[in-house]
């Protein structure tokens, strides 16, 4: 907190009365405590009069910072640096408030008060900053809870524990296990520095062993050991590198061709950047605004060739109108995303079965931001290329199975999705006082191959017919725990292989 | 050499295996022998690699668009293919127990012979050319390490069993290579005067001990010993491997053709066509090894000597500069 009582008097008083020892105020004949808090008032008011309408010259001589016993000095220096160039007390009380800020946002300090006094009596014009932090006793903290990546598109459970400024340099240091419904599972530890060496941007590290099982969807389960850095975090724009440890496997022994010939071990190095911007009042039920989203990655930049090369870009662009009414709206969007492998021979060679676009699943358009991934009434993985599972049996070729679940998903290297979502209040006072609402959407979506000269059998027709098309109806429940969409989805247009389904779905997400 | 092709399954099989080097079509010792059984069987089919996944058991397999014959499936690759009635050479001969038994002897002496070999009786380049050459190099290196540890807990070796186990090995190798070769006699193949997969299972085995192990292997110089087996197998590769009767898929690496070899001299040079990507990079970084040792010994001996600065000539090509 910025105390802005007596230390600010006091230097008012050194800014009206130069010669003026600091001390002086123990020297004023002695008045009755009434006069003197009007004379305190009113010297206030003068003060404030004089910031308001002109520039109070001001210095700062010294920052001297108490409290940190662990913490190295050279981090807190660096958080408050602006302090020092402040040419008006304006200036200093502003840059003030940022440093607080700043300090408070690294987490690792229970307190943190910055006070201006007044500089050494012989250097008129200058104020010393006194930053005292009090450390956290606590430097562990465990965290376990039911959370939703968006990434994930499913409930996972996490529980992680937190280690803070272990080294002083207000390093955070965090293991997490996370299991999630679609039996994901990933265990992980990462660090995150505030400042490494002369880097001003803070920068993240992370090492996660992780498991994925899409043997119903794909025949295939993946798991990646990883180290990913995070070297550029602002509001807007995020860069981060990602070496990691791919394996693919089949245990059950089932999976089509495609997905046999892309088993095995692969390194994947990439470079991943975001670019996002969400101007919608709240990403749950949007009324006004917009949001982008823009996410390019580059793989394969580790010096061995033989590292999985891909160029891959999606964008996301949401756009809310309100309607005026019964706080109804409607949303729209439009997702795409493409991807294709470089290097040598690369019209030839087929892109990496993980990294390609998927469609399908529950989430909600509205809510899951980043790329094209869902088209309700689509199951997970539920539309675009897909082969024949392997025939087992007495004969190969007997007849008698559901042909939908012997095929594998195999995703595709363009995807394209849009919606439309009419949101509105119902009419009842009860629901509407908790925000349960209902909605009304269309949503389409395609999924085709480009890689392995398919582009070339890909016309235009061709194209617009690949396009699924459904629409429907629901309701909105958001709770405390989570957020639960209660739909009735009508498949409008499938194709022959889709697992789509016309009916009732639910569907779960995280309620933040 | 009759084989027994049901008509419904004469689709297009392909065969997946794992890379073509030294000389042969492929070396890792499971996937050979189905590669010589479909060719004595005079089958058509195609060839596919599968450099990514060496440390698979499901590798090697045969398989059509939807049928697929797994390595680790029903007793492997060939009793598959038999059962399923796609290729049959053992009619006759499968119950015979002196064939069942040679069979036996073959799948777990000669095996256990050239797993040891190639993973812990020799420095290991044999067994990265085959399965990590593809492969980034610390995946390979990884993976390279797990499969040593694999195969000493497999084969039973460990500190205090190394040296016993060894002699072990070596001394049922040698009994089995005894035992075949007085069984195969001046005959051309082992049973009944026709290839059978006894026939393929040892030819495979004889032929990456003879072709893809070093030149100082112990296992080798065994085999080396019994100069009829190894006038079958030179005979049966230029028969059926070199010739190349049904061609394999032509975008798959093509076996380069040689005539019989020279037994008792050096290792013949590798042919032009085997000096790939790989081979190429691996002679780079050896080049800088050896420059780097070289550097350094130098730099030892100038500053023992305490001489002035010595000046490297480094042959190098990437403009290798030290500070001496």
């Amino acid at each position: 907190m910025v105390e802005k009582e007596d230390p600010i008097s006091e230097v008012a008083e050194d800014e009206e009365d130069y010669d003026e020892d600091e001390d002086e105020e123990e020297e004023e004949p002695p008045v009755t405590s009434q006069s003197r808090m009007r004379n305190d008032r009113e010297r206030m008011e003068g003060l404030l009069r004089r910031m308001s309408s002109e520039r109070v010259p001001l210095r700062v001589h010294d920052v001297i910072i108490k409290g940190n016993n662990k913490t190295k000095e050279s981090l807190i220096e660096a958080e408050v640096q602006a302090l020092k160039t402040v040419t008006s007390m304006q200036e200093l009380l502003q840059a003030a408030t940022i440093a607080n800020a700043r300090l408070q946002k690294l987490a690792i300090f229970d307190s943190v008060t910055v006070t201006l006094d007044s500089g050494p009596p012989d250097l008129p014009g200058t104020s010393n900053v006194i930053v005292e932090v009090v450390e956290s006793k606590n430097r562990v903290t465990g965290d376990i809870g039911i959370f939703t990546k968006p990434e994930a598109r499913s409930w996972s459970l996490e529980s992680s524990l937190k280690l803070k400024n272990m080294l002083g340099h207000g390093d955070i240091w965090d293991g997490s296990l996370s299991y999630g419904w679609d039996q994901t599972s990933e265990i992980s530890t990462g660090v995150a520095l505030p400042r490494f060496m002369k880097l001003v941007n803070p920068v993240t590290a992370r090492v996660s062993l992780l498991s994925q099982d899409w043997l119903k969807f794909s025949s295939y389960k993946e798991q990646a050991l990883g180290l990913s850095l995070g070297l550029l975090s602002t509001r807007n724009h995020d860069l981060a590198y990602n070496l990691s440890w791919r394996t693919l496997t089949d245990p059950s022994q089932m999976a089509c061709k495609s997905v046999r010939s892309q088993l095995g071990h692969n390194l994947l190095s990439h470079l991943k950047y975001t670019f996002k911007i969400d101007k919608r009042n709240s990403p749950l039920r949007p009324t006004r605004g917009f949001a982008f989203v823009s996410t390019s990655q580059l793989g394969g930049i580790f010096p061995d060739y033989r590292s999985v090369r891909f160029i891959r870009q999606e964008f996301d662009l949401r756009y809310a109108l309100p309607l005026g009414f019964a706080r109804a709206a409607i949303n729209f969007g439009v997702a795409g995303g493409v991807i294709f492998p470089w290097g040598g021979g690369f019209v030839n060679t087929p892109v990496s079965l993980p990294d390609r676009f998927f469609l399908g699943g529950n989430s909600s358009p509205v809510c899951s931001l980043g790329g094209p991934t869902s088209l309700l009434g689509f199951k997970t993985r539920g539309l675009g290329p897909s082969e024949p599972r392997r025939e087992v049996g007495e004969k190969a070729g007997d007849a008698g199975f559901d042909p939908s679940s012997e095929r594998d998903f195999l995703g595709g290297d363009l995807a394209v999705t849009a919606f439309a979502d009419l949101s509105f209040d119902l009419p009842l006072k009860v629901l509407r006082d908790s925000n349960i609402h209902g909605h009304a959407f269309a949503c389409a979506g395609s999924l085709v191959k480009l890689t392995e000269n398919s582009f070339r059998d890909l016309s235009f027709q061709k194209y617009r017919d690949s396009f699924r098309r459904s629409a429907g109806f629901g309701l909105i429940v958001p709770t405390k725990l989570f957020r639960m969409e209660v739909n009735y989805c009508y498949i409008l247009r499938q194709h022959e292989h889709d697992r789509a389904k016309t009916g009732v779905q639910f569907s779960f997400s995280s309620p933040l | 050499m009759d084989e027994a092709i049901q008509s419904e399954q004469q689709q297009h099989l392909t065969l997946v295996i794992r890379k073509a080097c030294f000389g042969l079509p492929t070396a890792c010792p499971s996937c050979l022998p189905v590669y010589i059984y479909l060719k004595f069987a005079n089958v058509p089919f195609d060839l596919s690699y599968n450099l990514t996944f060496p440390d698979s058991d499901q590798i090697p397999y045969v398989d059509t668009d939807t049928y697929v014959a797994y390595n680790n499936e029903k007793g492997g690759v060939i009793e598959s293919l038999k059962e399923d009635n796609i290729v049959n050479l053992d009619a006759g001969v499968q119950n015979l127990p002196e064939w069942v038994s040679t069979m036996a002897m073959i799948n777990s002496w000669l095996s256990d012979a050239i797993l040891y070999e190639l993973w812990v009786g020799s420095d290991g380049s044999s067994a990265h050319k085959i399965y990590y050459s593809d492969l980034p190099w610390p995946v390979g290196k990884l993976l390279y390490l797990k499969q040593v540890h694999n195969v000493k807990q497999l084969l039973g070796i460990s500190k205090e069993t190394a040296e016993r186990r060894e002699e072990e090995i070596y001394r049922r190798a040698t009994m089995a290579y005894q035992a075949l070769s007085t069984k195969l006699g001046e005959e051309s193949f082992f049973s009944d005067n026709r290839p059978t997969s006894l026939d393929a299972f040892f030819l495979g085995h004889a032929l990456i001990t003879l072709y893809a192990l070093p030149e100082t292997s112990v296992l080798r110089g065994k085999l080396l010993e019994q100069a009829n087996l190894v006038k079958y197998a030179d005979k049966l590769k230029a028969e059926f491997l070199d010739a190349g009767s049904s061609s394999p898929d032509p975008s798959s690496s093509s076996v380069p053709r040689r005539g019989p070899s020279n037994w008792g001299s050096k290792p013949k040079g590798q042919p032009k066509r085997e000096r790939t990507q790989e081979e190429k990079s691996f002679r780079r970084k050896a080049k800088y090894f050896l420059v780097t040792q070289m550097v350094a010994v130098l730099v030892f001996l100038s500053l023992l000597g305490g001489s002035d600065d010595t000046e490297v000539d480094a042959d190098g090509d990437d403009g290798f500069d030290y500070d001496g």
